[in-house]
């Protein structure tokens, strides 16, 4: 046997997006180091995270590209959209230019991904709610205007971070569930893994669910 | 940071910043950010010489970058030699990185990696110098063994 077992069943690609400094790569830090990263210098180009997390009964290994958001980089992190299962869209809650920009990123993220990518708005720092300049309410019916999930999140506290990620998560499996995403389609961004090999030992299915990563 | 380091560039993508660069430049309206992009793809491509001459190019622009973009450059210099195998360049760059920003988690990890690369070189090294002693040792006994045979008889 010359494949190796996998500790997962599948591979979603993820993609973070979002002006400059609305805490992308905080969020991304959060979740895959369960630390909140003080002080964190603007993404130079992209950066790239994975964690395998429990969605369903099933392991899913998250391979996460979080993307520079400042401008000149733009046209080029663009071609990271391609084959993304889900885009985490991120804007700051107290700064309202970066919700303000969110259709231009929208935009970009229906044209370059898939008809299935899932779409989730995330407004971080909701820590900060004396400096609020994005009423929830708003949000969430710009959301539901425009078929997106939703969660306020902060990854200096860590609310909500894993539940951004497993929302999309649950969504994308479901997709997969019910036959709408098509895994053979070149850019579905989801690769399944069979986890256990051919007349190898018990099926992932049938194996008692465990908290927490494995990875 | 190994994802980001092998990460290869789609040839569609390659190509349409090659015509814009190339555009810009017989118009002679060639930006600072054109140059950056199709040298940004170029050191992504498999092919060893697209990565040298995206290395040209952010040479260029390094020498001329004010502080704030230069960081973009060196790390891709650093990201291009590594891929080149040139790690003791890329030590080079990445270190400039982080004289200028010490905390830098993006450069740090590329640092890491850069190491581990040169340790690995100097390993194979070792194995290979070794290798050749361990054969010349042999070759010796075995004319050893020869001569005391053809003495014998």
């Amino acid at each position: 046997m010359t494949a190796a077992p996998y500790n997962y069943s599948y591979i979603f690609k993820y993609i973070i997006i979002g002006d400059m400094g609305v805490g992308k790569s905080c969020l991304l830090h959060q979740f895959t180091e369960k630390k909140f990263m003080a002080d964190c210098p603007h993404t130079i180009g992209v950066e790239f995270g994975t964690r395998i997390m429990e969605v369903n009964g099933q392991k899913v290994k998250l391979q996460i590209w979080d993307t520079a958001g400042q401008e000149r980089f733009r046209a080029v992190t663009r071609s990271y959209y391609r084959g993304a299962a889900g885009a985490l869209m991120v804007y700051d809650i107290t700064r309202r230019s970066t919700y303000n920009h969110l259709s231009s990123w929208l935009t970009d993220a229906r044209n370059l991904t898939n008809p299935n990518t899932v779409i989730i708005l995330i407004g971080n720092k909701a820590d900060l709610e004396a400096q609020r300049d994005v009423t929830y309410e708003e949000a969430k019916q710009f959301a539901e205007e425009n078929g997106l999930l939703f969660l306020e999140a902060s990854a200096k506290t860590g609310e909500n971070v894993e539940e951004a990620f497993l929302e999309a998560a649950k969504r994308i499996y479901q997709n997969i569930q019910d036959g709408s995403l098509d895994l053979n389609a070149a850019e579905s961004g989801v690769q399944h893994k069979p986890s256990v090999p051919q007349g190898g030992r018990l099926n992932s299915d049938t194996q008692p669910a465990k908290e927490g990563c494995s990875c | 940071m190994e994802a980001v380091v092998s990460d290869v560039v789609a040839p569609e993508d390659l190509l349409r910043f090659e015509k814009k660069y190339n555009s810009e430049l017989q118009k002679g309206t060639l930006c600072k950010d054109t140059k950056f992009e199709y040298a940004w793809c170029l050191i992504r491509s498999k092919y060893t010489d697209d990565i040298k001459k995206g290395v040209v190019i952010l040479d260029e622009l390094v020498h001329k970058g004010s502080k704030d973009d230069s960081r973009d450059f060196l790390f891709y210099l650093s990201v291009a030699n590594y891929r080149l195998k040139h790690y003791e360049k890329a030590l080079k760059f990445i270190r400039t990185l982080l004289k200028n920003e010490p905390g830098n988690n993006q450069a740090l990890e590329l640092e890491k990696l850069i190491d581990k690369a040169l340790k690995k070189d100097g390993l194979v090294g070792i194995a290979i110098v070794s290798g050749i002693g361990l054969g010349v040792a042999g070759l010796a006994g075995l004319i050893g063994l020869a001569v005391s045979k053809g003495s014998r008889s």
